[in-house]
């Protein structure tokens, strides 16, 4: 199971650099609100090593790449700005003096990490995810000299991690709440302004300990901003998106998602934030591209493919949610 | 080539050679040459909506309409991309309309062009299966000769998207040079590409080809052209068909839990000799039988969910 969760980091991946090749991303928010600077480049050099340290996870890529249906690049543009904005304005309401800190949850390939500690030089940035992959990232990390430069120079001499001054990369197993726990006091400040990341995250674990994860941290970091992007299952009667979603990973990759029917609306999912948090809010992928996304943006993603299909659209991106709980 | 044989094949989802493909679109287009832009169609037929490739509810539809032995059936298109079986579903269609030519009709969906093809999976899916493109370019030859439409007894205009501002009578619909790839403009790109909408007049579609049109428009059409109703596909429809603009025209959809992940069902649309309308309901066969061997197989050559 664990290995079919850590899986999901290369098709999260291989979908953003579909995006990328197809001029998706990076859209101009990210290149102006965000200062995402060099962001096709940074990526083609990370695929660029994974090609030669990991051939499954290239050949993926690859694939993704050559399929690239709309679809699937409309959501994974949807939700790369959407947590990248979030991102982007909790660093910047912090002070800038003063030190704040992400913590990025199942972090996978993700390089988020890059834009935003070359913009603030009091975060600290720590990457959390299974061994596999963060051994592979650090390696990544280590050899491909533009990265390097970023994330800054290896402060100890771990082959499978990746630390520097302000950038932990650290295998940890989100399921275990007390080794997570353990390190995160060790690496991180609870008196600190803090950030956490988890995106396609909460959905792959239990209930109880998805929602211990979320209790625990909460309570111990003083104040923080929690973003959180997953699916949810739908909660009316005749819609059968949900188990069948639940049906078709099962079975195809025996990917397990035990909370979708659970927290299977916008309510419900955040109400697991709702009763340890300040304030939460919480909308669909669908309602944030109707609202968010300029028409302007809109003109101009609709003019790199031909999209077949907006009710499927609609469809899909009404099961995806982005939330946002602060305390 | 025997076309029984490769009918039986078909509907097992088994593999037909190269060589094979080859005659059957070839007489196909002998076929389709011959026919107008506009065919007409006499009651009482069935109309169906988007298939894309979804074969084994394709067997389905025939099953719970009645079946092209004995009925007569219009297509509006969308018969390749998306599903596992774009090939198998339209190259059975094209045995069927051989087998029985005036049972069968078949017009042009966006999907059937080379362009949209090569994204949304029939092309990939002709790789996989022959290791070359032959079969793919065979098959697009035959896409340029799919009529435009259909009138049922003079009062039913059946098409794949919509209306166009071009057209405003059948005869400029006549007058198309339709033997070609879908244009990205005008009213041949229009007719399959175009969605019905509560605008006032014609609007820019969100797709990235043809229009919105409005209740105003659908009533000038129906008015100027003495039709009662317009049946068209093209948009997913969670129950399978919606009537709109006091039911003035219609949208069917026919691939039930669309993608294999939608969890829509399906509909056929049977117009009756005297004009009536009997929607026909139906679900997407399981991904497994009853003894659990897998009838779709699950191992998706594309990634279709959000990890």
């Amino acid at each position: 199971m664990d290995r079919a969760v850590q899986q999901t980091d290369y098709d999260a991946f291989s979908c953003k650099i579909s995006a990328i090749n197809k001029k998706y991303l990076p859209c101009q928010k990210e290149l102006e609100f965000c200062e995402m600077k060099g962001f096709s480049e940074l990526h083609m050099a990370y695929v660029h090593r994974l090609k030669s340290l990991n051939k499954r996870a290239f050949g993926k890529v690859q694939r993704a790449v050559q399929s690239g249906l709309p679809l699937m690049n409309y959501g994974t543009y949807l939700r790369t700005v959407a947590i990248d904005v979030e991102c982007k304005s909790f660093l910047q309401n912090a002070a800038s003096n003063s030190k704040v800190q992400v913590l990025n949850l199942g972090c996978g390939s993700d390089l988020r990490m890059i834009y935003f500690l070359e913009q603030y030089p009091h975060l600290r940035w720590i990457d959390l995810d299974f061994a596999e992959s963060v051994s592979l990232k650090a390696k990544i990390l280590r050899t491909e000299e533009q990265l390097k430069k970023v994330v800054g120079e290896l402060r100890d001499a771990s082959e499978t991690e990746y630390v520097s001054d302000r950038y932990f990369l650290k295998s940890c197993n989100l399921n275990n709440i007390e080794k997570v726990l353990e390190l995160l006091t060790e690496i991180t400040d609870p008196e600190v302004p803090t950030l956490i990341i988890t995106e396609c995250v909460l959905c792959y674990m239990d209930l109880p300990k998805s929602q211990a994860l979320i209790h625990k941290l909460i309570s111990l970091y003083k104040s923080g901003t929690w973003i959180s992007y997953d699916p949810i299952g739908g909660d009316d009667v005749n819609d059968k998106f949900g188990s069948i979603m639940q049906t078709n990973l099962r079975e195809s990759r025996q990917l397990e998602l035990p909370t979708l029917m659970v927290f299977n609306s916008t309510k419900k999912y955040a109400q697991r934030f709702e009763e340890v948090s300040k304030s939460t809010e919480i909308e669909t992928m669908w309602q944030y591209y109707v609202r968010q996304v300029t028409q302007e943006e809109k003109n101009r993603l609709k003019s790199l493919q031909f999209l077949d299909e907006i009710e499927e659209l609609q469809l899909i991106f009404s099961h995806y949610v982005l939330l946002k709980s602060s305390w | 080539m025997k076309l029984d044989e490769t009918i039986t094949l078909l509907r097992q989802g088994k593999h037909v050679s190269e060589e094979t493909v080859f005659v059957l679109c070839l007489r196909a287009q002998e076929l389709l040459m011959n026919e107008a832009n506009v065919t007409h169609v006499d009651t009482p037929v069935t109309i169906c909506g988007d298939i894309h490739g979804q074969l084994h509810d394709l067997l389905t539809l025939f099953d719970k309409s009645g079946g092209v032995e004995h009925n007569k059936y219009i297509f509006l298109g969308d018969f390749v991309d998306r599903g596992f079986y774009s090939l198998e579903s339209f190259l059975l269609l094209l045995c069927y309309k051989l087998r029985y030519p005036d049972r069968i009709t078949m017009i042009r969906g966006n999907h059937e062009t080379r362009q949209i093809t090569k994204v949304y999976g029939f092309y990939d899916e002709i790789m996989r299966k022959y290791g070359n493109s032959n079969v793919w370019r065979y098959c697009c030859e035959v896409f340029d000769y799919l009529s435009l439409g259909a009138i049922i007894n003079g009062r039913v205009f059946c098409v794949h998207g919509g209306l166009s501002p071009d057209v405003t009578t059948i005869n400029q619909i006549r007058a198309i040079d339709r033997k070609q790839e879908v244009p990205h403009e005008g009213a041949m790109c229009d007719l399959l590409w175009s969605d019905p909408d509560e605008v006032n007049t014609w609007s820019l579609s969100p797709r990235g080809a043809g229009f919105l049109f409005g209740k105003n428009e659908v009533e000038q059409f129906l008015h100027t052209n003495d039709f009662e109703l317009i049946a068209r596909a093209h948009q997913l429809v969670m129950e399978g068909y919606k009537e709109m603009f006091d039911g003035g025209l219609v949208t069917v959809w026919s691939a039930p839990n669309y993608c294999y992940r939608c969890g829509n069902v399906a509909a056929v649309l049977r117009i009756e000799d005297t004009l009536d309308r009997n929607y026909m309901i139906f679900e997407a066969v399981p991904a497994q039988d009853d003894v659990g061997n897998a009838i779709i197989p699950t191992k998706k050559p594309q990634m279709d969910y959000f990890l």
